[in-house]
């Protein structure tokens, strides 16, 4: 799903870019952030930065944009990537163009990432080891196993698997507020198609996309600065894994922040109050930017032992023209996904065979799941023997579950106004009659007298009523039909 | 009819669960009753039973697979996941470490086998699973398989044995096998298919190939007294023989002879190292021939006691097999029969063979091909292989000629010695042996005969036959086939069929009336490879006008039908259609259940057609201006096409109205075109369109009629919009004004028009419900003497209940009585296997 995983990758930069000045400004102050920064730029951007970087202080060539033109091919792919590059870097106010037309970097950013580079300053940025050897330190596996539990239980929550823990308080604000999930009618959580969108992305996106609504409600709820929650996360970015930090450089907020982090995962502390912490490749990987290794070394090195998703960046689902659906999979989160669209039916130790039905469908449509959402899935994580053929999934069970999306939207709504009540039949088929004739009247229904028009119409027929009482009252005729419309809004209508 | 004693042991399925209990797998039972029920009532399921069941059915045969699960495993949920399957997560078992190079997986409490289709072993795997198990589905990548009780019971019977069963499974299996499992493979195999009643010289031996067996069944007294005591037994007191061998059989029409001698065609591939499950697999191959080696120990029975020793064996559940040892049968005259030397049958026909003629001697039981892949052509080896009489019997007055027809092509066969046996025809061969062809309704028939008739019957049962063919067996009531069976006396019986499947889910009583399964085609695999055309199968949805769908739903059921099938939409569509095809090239068949539909349509376009009232003659000629005729490139055709008509030229069906939701109508209406003429120009594919009406019952039925084909791989598009339909624009009834009359006509047309079964005209040859899907009681007609006539399936075969009863109004005293009378006189028949006991018995 490439459009999937840009459509999350670029809420990072959208989430940079509205940021004003000022804030950008402090965020640069933290080489580990600059850093991290210059890592999310597309390839053409960092290779801009790095050029200007050490050139402009030495000699103050001053270049325009027409300048750094020149610098690439004369084609029109090379020159939008340009083009997209400048842009983003002066989005994130890191390259900005003078009133001269110069070219200048942020200053503070400059020095900042020189510093970094140059393994200048006195700066805490990468995180400060701790001094003493811990005594019993956890190896990578056991912080691998830590980081997929955790998460793992978020999604977990997030598709409805029973008997998982309540998630903490933080992780319920962040998956309602991101519409990842919301209330059912029996006000318990439901995941919505955000969250099933969610679902689909790789962990690298996932955990990005959830640390950027956490940082949402760090601003609005927990009275957190911004720049500080940044600065951590890219910290968390640069940090070694398997490594011990001390706790005791940290910002109080940074603090409070790290219990929340650890809660998801991307942090391990032995307990609340411990002096260091360790971070997770959930966390040590944000900023690699290859998010595909990134998730299959975390899965293929606890795989083994957690029966994490591990085939699922190889794609473990067949699914046959009978619509039965089987899955290589002992990933307890893989089958809850695909509870949510399919019947299970039996599980073997390392397959689980299940079948695409219309209620199971259904079901899944009614959560607000949409057919592509479970085609996509489908697809994605098709295994190696269906890509083999085209097209990769039975192109009659995609038909056929694209139909029974559709059978659900041939109910069409439309805003109306209903009249009732009119005293004879007389009155009844004058008004109906005149409402006709406008084309306004939607249904009618002769023997219980009632009728309803659209929404435009209401106006008209209301005042013709009224018409016709005044005209009656004049005419002494006292007994007029009341036929009062009553708004009856959202009266579904056959198309 | 056996005895009071006797019935007792076969129980019917229902016994098994006591009352109140639920199935254990009743997720899986819900699925099965799904396609089962729903489309036409179960209202004759208790008379059915009630016949059926008495045949010889072994006791294991209905054994439950859900008794034997065993509860220790069940009920412990193993993580938060395990309750989403109920009691169907099996994950506790543990996979073997290899287990990626293994194939298959099996489920403990249902029996059902999931196969990896990708897997290298895969295609011997199959081959090991069809001979064991039943097919459930065989798409693409992942086919799945059932372990049934008839299925073992047939894989025994061709000669595997439980431990080689078993041990094959583990092979194959990526996880350990069950205890359930390798309990039910032996409660079904352990006691089956280890004695086998051979004849042999004319003379009955009870052959076994374990001593032990024969001595327990010797201690039965019935048993002991039936034995021929004589000299030449050994110390054991056994004749001790070589086990038979197929090596020196030759079946006619293999291509060369010399290099496939070996009968089940295992040409051995040159092994490679990784090959170790191959290997597994292949051994059973050998083990066959080892066994083949074997010693077998047998004695002697007097030929009038066989029947006796028979039944003591059922009731020993050590059912015996019959096997004809033709070879060595100097007592049937032999009949002079060899396929043409230009005849040449393929690989699969010459598998199915070989499964039937495995050690030798001929084996009875039923080869399950699809329709266009050559059945007749195995039907016709199979009798040139045994060389004796033979009696084939097909399912009506047409399929007659056309099997005469088939003989007189593939082999030498005299004139002279094929006879015909119908209504209108009472023909006998000449000379010592010959051929009989016939129908199921003349030889079952109870009613008192004609002259003629009942001359023709002497002679049908008045002698031996070495070999009964039985076409089309699935459409035949189990209780018809027993009268078939005790009646003839026949030494091998041979079942044909592309369908097996019953609505209602009776299929497995056939393997215990003819024989096991021995062999059953892939579609697909066949289709690959081109030995059936290539099908795109569609079903259109046609939207109904708001006027029709009105009268729809105020409607009764009966007009309902009528209603739907004559939507101006799927009117236009089918035009469309037929236009769409035409100008591509093809030939088209239009296929209506419902006359009157098919009239006005076929009116409408100026387009010929065939249904139930079409004379003969008339027929003959429609047909060949279809085949013969450039300008006529469609004909309409009522259900009178489903079977019996063989148009090689037909490359597109469109299905406009049709039986409920018969899955086997369906399967054979797509056989119309399998067997296409063009199918093997490059990039040829025949078009199978279901025409529905969107949101009517059909669009339920269709869904059902499709699931066997489903099941077979077949994938059904869903075309809700034919492209460029909205521009022909002289295509009828586009206004509304036109659309308005037609709904009139349809409104005025009478109820009985509805009716999908006032077409075809009962013969006295043809089998009720022949083409039907299971109007199978119409058959009691014939037990209670009343005469068939007009209208006679349409009383029965209705979807709603109604039409049944009004026949049980009419005529349920009579029937009742009848068929008591009926069994009065069964029970004294005792199940004569051949008829000269049975008339010396009277």
């Amino acid at each position: 799903m490439p459009t999937a995983v840009t459509h999350f990758k670029t809420n990072i930069y959208e989430c940079l870019e509205a940021l004003p000045k000022p804030t950008l400004d402090q965020l640069y102050k933290e080489p580990a952030t600059c850093l991290a920064i210059f890592r999310l730029l597309p390839p053409l951007a960092r290779q801009l930065v790095m050029s200007l970087l050490f050139t402009q202080p030495i000699s103050p060539v001053n270049l325009t944009q027409s300048d750094l033109r020149l610098w690439v091919k004369n084609e029109e792919e090379a020159l939008a990537k340009f083009h997209e590059a400048l842009d983003k870097l002066s989005k994130l106010s890191i390259m900005t163009t003078d009133s001269s037309g110069y070219i200048q970097i942020n200053s503070s950013f400059r020095e900042r990432f020189q510093d970094c580079l140059t393994g200048g300053g006195d700066h805490q940025s990468f995180g400060v080891s701790c001094e003493r050897p811990a005594k019993d330190k956890p190896d990578i596996a056991f912080l691998d196993r830590h980081a997929m539990k955790q998460w793992e239980e978020i999604l977990h929550f997030m598709v409805g698997t029973e008997s998982t823990r309540q998630p903490s308080a933080a992780v319920l604000k962040v998956v309602t507020r991101a519409k990842l999930m919301k209330e059912g009618k029996d006000k318990q959580l439901m995941i919505t198609n955000k969250g099933f969108q969610f679902l689909l992305q790789d962990v690298n996106t996932q955990v990005w996309a959830f640390l950027i609504q956490y940082l949402d409600i760090a601003d609005e709820l927990l009275h957190m600065n911004v720049v500080e929650v940044l600065n951590f996360f890219f910290m968390l970015g640069s940090l070694e894994l398997g490594m011990d930090y001390s706790v005791e450089a940290l910002t109080p907020t940074q603090k409070q922040l790290l219990d929340d982090l650890a809660n998801f995962g991307l942090a391990y502390r032995r307990k609340k109050g411990s002096s260091r912490y360790y971070p997770t490749r959930l966390a040590t990987t944000l900023t690699s930017g290859n998010s595909a290794v990134v998730s299959s070394a975390v899965s293929s090195s606890t795989s083994t032992t957690t029966g994490d998703d591990g085939a699922t960046e190889q794609g473990f689902i067949i699914v046959e023209t009978n619509y039965k659906l089987y899955a290589y999979t002992e990933s307890k989160l893989q089958i809850s996904v695909l509870r949510l669209f399919c019947e299970l039916q039996t599980r073997f130790a390392n397959m689980v065979y299940a079948l695409i039905t219309r209620d199971s469908v259904r079901k899944a449509l009614k959560h607000g799941i949409t057919a592509n959402q479970i085609i996509s899935y489908l697809t994605s994580h098709a295994h190696p023997q269906m890509k083999k053929q085209t097209p990769l999934l039975p192109p009659t069970v995609v038909d056929q579950i694209r139909l029974w999306e559709m059978e659900r939207n041939r109910l069409v709504a439309t805003e109306c106004h209903l009249y009732k009540e009119f005293r004879n039949q007389g009155d009844y088929e004058m008004v109906l009659r005149h409402a006709t004739n406008l084309g306004f009247v939607i249904w009618s229904n002769a023997k219980k007298r009632m009728f309803s028009v659209t929404e435009e119409g209401h106006e008209h027929v209301r005042n013709y009523i009224k018409k016709k009482i005044a005209q009656r009252k004049t005419n002494g005729g006292g007994e007029a039909g009341s036929g009062i419309g009553t708004p009856n809004n959202g009266s579904p209508s056959v198309r | 009819m056996p005895p009071p004693t006797f019935k007792r042991r076969y129980r019917d399925e229902d016994e098994y669960l006591p009352a109140g209990s639920s199935r254990p797998n009743k997720k899986k039972s819900k699925i099965s009753s799904k396609k089962s029920n729903s489309a036409t009532p179960n209202h004759n399921s208790e008379d059915e039973n009630d016949l059926s069941r008495e045949a010889l059915i072994p006791r294991s045969a209905v054994f439950d697979i859900d008794s034997l699960k065993t509860s220790t495993h069940v009920n412990i949920p193993r993580d938060s996941v395990s309750k989403y399957f109920g009691e169907d997560d099996f994950s506790y078992i543990k996979l073997k470490k290899d287990h990626a190079n293994r194939p298959l997986w099996i489920n403990p409490t249902t029996g059902h086998i999931i196969l990896e289709g990708f897997s290298p072993f895969a295609e011997k795997a199959q081959d090991f699973l069809i001979t064991i198990s039943e097919p459930v589905s065989r798409p693409s990548h992942i086919h799945e398989y059932k372990l049934t009780p008839y299925s073992l019971y047939a894989a025994v019977s061709v000669g595997l044995e439980t431990e080689a069963i078993i041990d094959v499974l583990k092979i194959l299996s990526k996880i350990e096998i069950p205890e359930s499992i390798m309990e039910l493979i032996r409660t079904c195999t352990l006691s089956y298919g280890k004695v086998k009643l051979v004849l042999k010289h004319n003379r009955y031996f009870v052959e076994s190939s374990y001593a032990d067996i024969l001595q327990k069944l010797l201690q039965d007294k019935d048993i002991s007294e039936a034995r021929v005591v004589n000299s030449e037994g050994s110390d054991e007191g056994f004749l001790r023989n070589k086990a038979p061998t197929g090596k020196d059989l030759i079946i006619s029409g293999k291509k060369e002879q010399e290099k496939e001698t070996d009968a089940d065609g295992k040409n051995k591939e040159p092994e490679t190292e990784d090959d170790n499950i191959f290997n597994a697999v292949v051994q059973i191959d050998k083990e066959d021939e080892e066994e083949e080696e074997d010693e077998v120990h047998s004695f002697e029975i007097k030929s009038e006691k066989f029947e006796v020793v028979k039944k003591r064996c059922i009731e020993l559940d050590y059912p015996m097999l019959e096997e004809y040892d033709f070879r060595n049968d100097s007592t049937l005259p032999p009949l002079d029969i060899d396929l043409k030397p230009i005849t040449v049958i393929r690989p699969y026909q010459e598998k199915c063979l070989s499964k039937m003629f495995g050690n030798g001697r001929a084996r009875s039981g039923i080869i399950v091909l699809p329709c266009g892949a050559g059945k007749t052509l195995v039907g016709i080896t199979a009798a040139c292989t045994i060389k004796k009489s033979c009696l084939v019997l097909c399912t009506s007055a047409v399929s007659v000629m056309q099997w005469k027809q088939q003989f007189m092509t593939w082999s030498n066969i005299k004139e002279s010695q094929i006879a015909v046996f119908t209504s209108d025809m009472k023909e006998k061969f000449s000379g010592q042996s010959g051929i009989v062809i016939s129908t199921y309704s003349m030889v079952a028939n109870t009613r008192t005969r004609s002259y003629d008739a009942g001359k023709m019957m002497e002679f049908i049962t008045g002698r031996e036959w070495g070999f009964i063919l039985l076409d089309e067996v699935h459409v035949v009531p189990a209780n018809m086939f027993r009268k078939v069976v005790t009646t003839i006396a026949a030494h091998t019986k041979l079942g044909l069929t592309a369908t097996l499947v019953r609505e209602d889910d009776k299929i497995g009583d056939l393997n215990f009336l003819i024989g096991p399964k021995l062999y059953e085609a892939n579609w697909m695999d066949l289709a690959s490879k081109g030995h059936i055309a290539n099908v795109q199968c569609a079903e259109v949805w046609c939207p109904m006008t708001p006027e029709f769908y009105a009268q729809y739903l105020k409607a009764s059921s009966r007009k309902r039908m009528l209603l739907y099938a004559m939507n101006p939409n799927k009117f236009q569509a089918c035009q469309y259609l037929i236009r769409f095809h035409e100008d591509r090239g093809d030939k088209i068949i239009v296929f209506s259940d419902n006359v009157y539909a098919l009239e006005k349509y076929a009116r409408e376009l100026k387009v010929p057609f065939i249904h139930g009232k079409t004379k003969p003659p008339e027929r003959m000629y429609i047909l060949s201006l279809f085949q013969h005729d450039p300008k006529v490139n469609t004909i309409f055709l009522s259900k009178v096409g489903d079977t019996s008509i063989d148009l090689p030229e037909a490359t597109c069906l469109i299905q406009i109205s049709s039986h409920y939701g018969s899955r086997r109508q369906e399967a054979q209406r797509l056989g119309r075109i399998l067997r296409a003429k063009r199918r093997n120009d490059e990039g040829f594919n025949a078009f199978f369109y279901s025409l529905v009406s969107t949101d009517t019952q059909e669009m339920f039925y269709s869904t059902k009629r499709q699931q066997f084909l489903i099941d077979q791989g077949y994938a059904f598009k869903v075309i809700t919009k034919l492209e460029g339909m909205d521009k022909a624009t002289d295509l009828v009834y586009r206004t509304h004004g036109e659309q308005l009359s037609l709904l009139s006509d349809v409104l005025l047309a009478n109820d009985h028009d509805a009716d999908l079964d006032n077409d075809i005209e009962s013969n006295a040859d043809d089998l009720p419900g022949v083409v039907t899907s299971r109007n199978f009681t119409s058959q009691q007609k014939g037990y209670g003497g009343v005469k068939r006539s007009v209208g006679s399936m349409k009383s029965l075969s209705g979807a709603d209940d109604m039409a049944y009863m009004e026949f049980s109004h009419g005529n349920s005293s009579s029937t009742k009585t009848m068929k008591k009378v009926d069994k009065k006189t069964q029970a004294k028949d005792h199940h004569p296997l051949f008829k000269k006991q049975w008339l010396r018995n009277r």
